[in-house]
């Protein structure tokens, strides 16, 4: 044996500690990992988070419900209606106001898909980005413009929306808002194909893609993984259709699965998300019901503006509401819904007082971390962007 | 399997190990002591009518404000991919000593959740593989999410303001 082939062996048993981020930018945030390399093979990966941590539970604990929903748009910021969604859900189902009317529930589905719609353009020019395809990031940067632009239109926030409420919506879509969400739902699947055509056949990214970040199906039921990451391999799992609410029920889609679990698997079926999304907008904006757009309960939702001039009653009410907030009778429970990354859901404890006793979410994130360094274990080093961006990880909701 | 049904199994099935169980608000919802807790769970995950082979979240409580014995309460949401549906556990935990068994040998998504449990409530996860801080630094002391842990303001390292700083030590000293 060479003295060569002796360095190369002896040097092959120790490992090298790299650490990666917080500040790098393929970790999408602040997301620290400490890999121990192999060559460039990752052995083991320690994932640290916490570089975010605001305390929005603790801080909720001392707000009203109604301020806690523009604190849940900076959770999961890429798609801020969810969130808003996912909380009103949980304390609607306190309240026990089990039906919402049409309107409302249909603008709720129409924020939320556009939403998704959003995180998920996020999602594919980062992604994209991470791997070295620069155009689509450019692409897919301007479509969420768009949706920025109609959140903008029907909320007066272009992010932090804060436009679902407990009881309804925050405000009436207006007419030019409908006409644009037509608009975007006509020209949306071309650009779809346009981002397919720069990708699903492009022998690079297949390459970087396929086979790389495989979970099989039981691994990801047992890593509580949720979401696209779950249907890349194979479970058809889908709160939207597993236990509807706000009428998902009345429309028509599919929920995209693939078998292999890899990061292109990933990656199909998230662009077939985005189709299904578009989907789903169209059969609700023209279906789009008319009637009130919160419920006309004025101990839970606000009067109508123009009722304060001449309704005593009304004048009490939005008195109450606004210097007291709304009271939320004592219990427990736990609402899921289908976010853009998987299962967003509250915890809410109620002590009958107008705050939370406690307010917990279960982030898709947070749950899909530790299993995505199981992914990242014997991997290559420059693969670790790749599976780190086919997570798609939020840092708002991971460290809350 | 409906809410009532995975209630009445549990009630049947778990005996002496079950403390309660009811239907809260159409969710399953079932209380178990800490020692009883692996091996309901695995009862739970391996029963072929129930499979709870998915954990969706581990979170806690601290009851403090309401007078509650035990004081402090672990909860699993735990939910069926073949069946479709969903159970949720809670566990009372003792405020002397909060203690609870790991989970990560059935589910290994417990691993972020379950330290998220020491290092906002202060439990202590036997038997998990790595049970350190999560998100407060490692040198942090106190747990957050406790109800006697304060919201108070953070104090300043430094100030070109002798008085304003003055002011804000005496503050938080008033409300220590």
């Amino acid at each position: 044996m060479s003295v060569t082939e002796q360095g190369l062996l002896e040097r092959d048993k120790d490992t090298m500690t790299l650490n990666m981020g917080p500040q790098h930018p393929s970790t999408h945030g602040v997301f620290r990992m400490i890999l121990e390399m192999d060559g460039e093979i990752v052995r083991s990966s320690e994932p640290d988070i916490g570089f975010l941590h605001t305390g929005i539970e603790k801080t909720a604990e001392v707000k009203r419900y109604v301020h806690c929903i523009p604190m849940t748009d900076r959770l999961d910021y890429l798609s801020p209606p969810q969130n808003n969604l996912a909380f009103c859900l949980t304390v609607e189902k306190l309240l026990g106001l089990d039906e919402m009317p049409a309107r409302a529930d249909y603008l709720r589905v129409i924020m939320c898909e556009l939403g998704r719609i959003g995180s998920h353009l996020v999602w594919l020019g980062t992604h994209a980005l991470d791997i070295g395809a620069m155009t689509v990031f450019l692409y897919a940067w301007r479509e969420r413009e768009l949706v920025l632009d109609l959140n903008e239109m029907i909320s007066g926030v272009r992010m932090m929306t804060s436009y679902i409420r407990i009881g309804g919506v925050a405000q009436d879509a207006t007419p030019q808002w409908i006409q644009g969400v037509r608009e975007f739902v006509d020209i949306f699947p071309a650009k779809i194909d346009e981002y397919e055509s720069l990708l699903t056949n492009n022998p690079i990214w297949m390459d970087r893609t396929r086979g790389i970040g495989t979970l099989a199906r039981e691994d990801a039921i047992n890593w509580s993984m949720s979401g696209p990451i779950l249907r890349a391999s194979g479970v058809k799992l889908d709160w939207r259709k597993q236990r509807p609410y706000s009428r998902y029920d009345d429309f028509t889609f599919d929920i995209p699965t693939q078998e292999h679990g890899d990061i292109y698997d990933r990656y199909l079926v998230r662009i077939e998300e985005m189709r299904q999304s578009r989907e789903i907008i169209k059969q609700a904006i023209n279906q789009l019901p008319d009637g009130p757009y919160k419920i006309q309960d004025n101990k839970v939702s606000l009067p109508e503006r123009d009722t304060l001039h001449t309704s005593m009653e009304a004048l009490i009410h939005h008195f109450k509401l606004v210097s007291d907030g709304v009271k939320v009778p004592p219990g427990e429970t736990y609402v899921p819904t289908e976010g853009p990354r998987g299962e967003v859901g509250f915890y809410i404890v109620s002590d009958g007082s107008n705050t939370p006793y406690r307010m917990k979410l279960r982030a898709p994130s947070f749950m899909a971390i530790p299993g995505m360094c199981h992914l990242m274990t014997d991997s290559f080093i420059a693969d670790v962007v790749a599976i780190i961006g086919s997570v798609d990880i939020v840092m708002g909701e991971v460290d809350r | 399997m409906t809410s009532e049904e995975i209630v009445a199994k549990c009630q049947s099935s778990l005996g002496g190990d079950l403390v309660q169980a009811e239907v809260n608000l159409g969710d399953a919802v079932i209380y178990v002591s800490p020692e009883a807790l692996p091996k309901a769970a695995e009862w739970l995950k391996n029963d072929p009518d129930l499979r709870f082979d998915y954990l969706s979240q581990i979170t806690g409580v601290d009851y403090l404000e309401q007078d509650r014995e035990p004081r402090f309460e672990a909860v699993y949401e735990l939910h069926s991919i073949d069946h479709g549906h969903s159970i949720r556990i809670r566990v009372g935990l003792d405020e002397e000593n909060p203690t609870v068994p790991t989970v990560t040998t059935l589910w290994k998504g417990a691993d972020f959740p379950e330290r998220e449990l020491f290092d906002m409530f202060g439990f202590q996860v036997t038997g998990h593989p790595n049970l350190k801080r999560l998100l407060m630094p490692e040198d942090w002391e106190g747990h957050p999410l406790l109800k006697d842990y304060p919201l108070t303001i953070e104090e300043i390292s430094f100030s070109h303001n002798p008085d304003h700083k003055s002011e804000l030590i005496k503050t938080k000293s008033n409300q220590e």
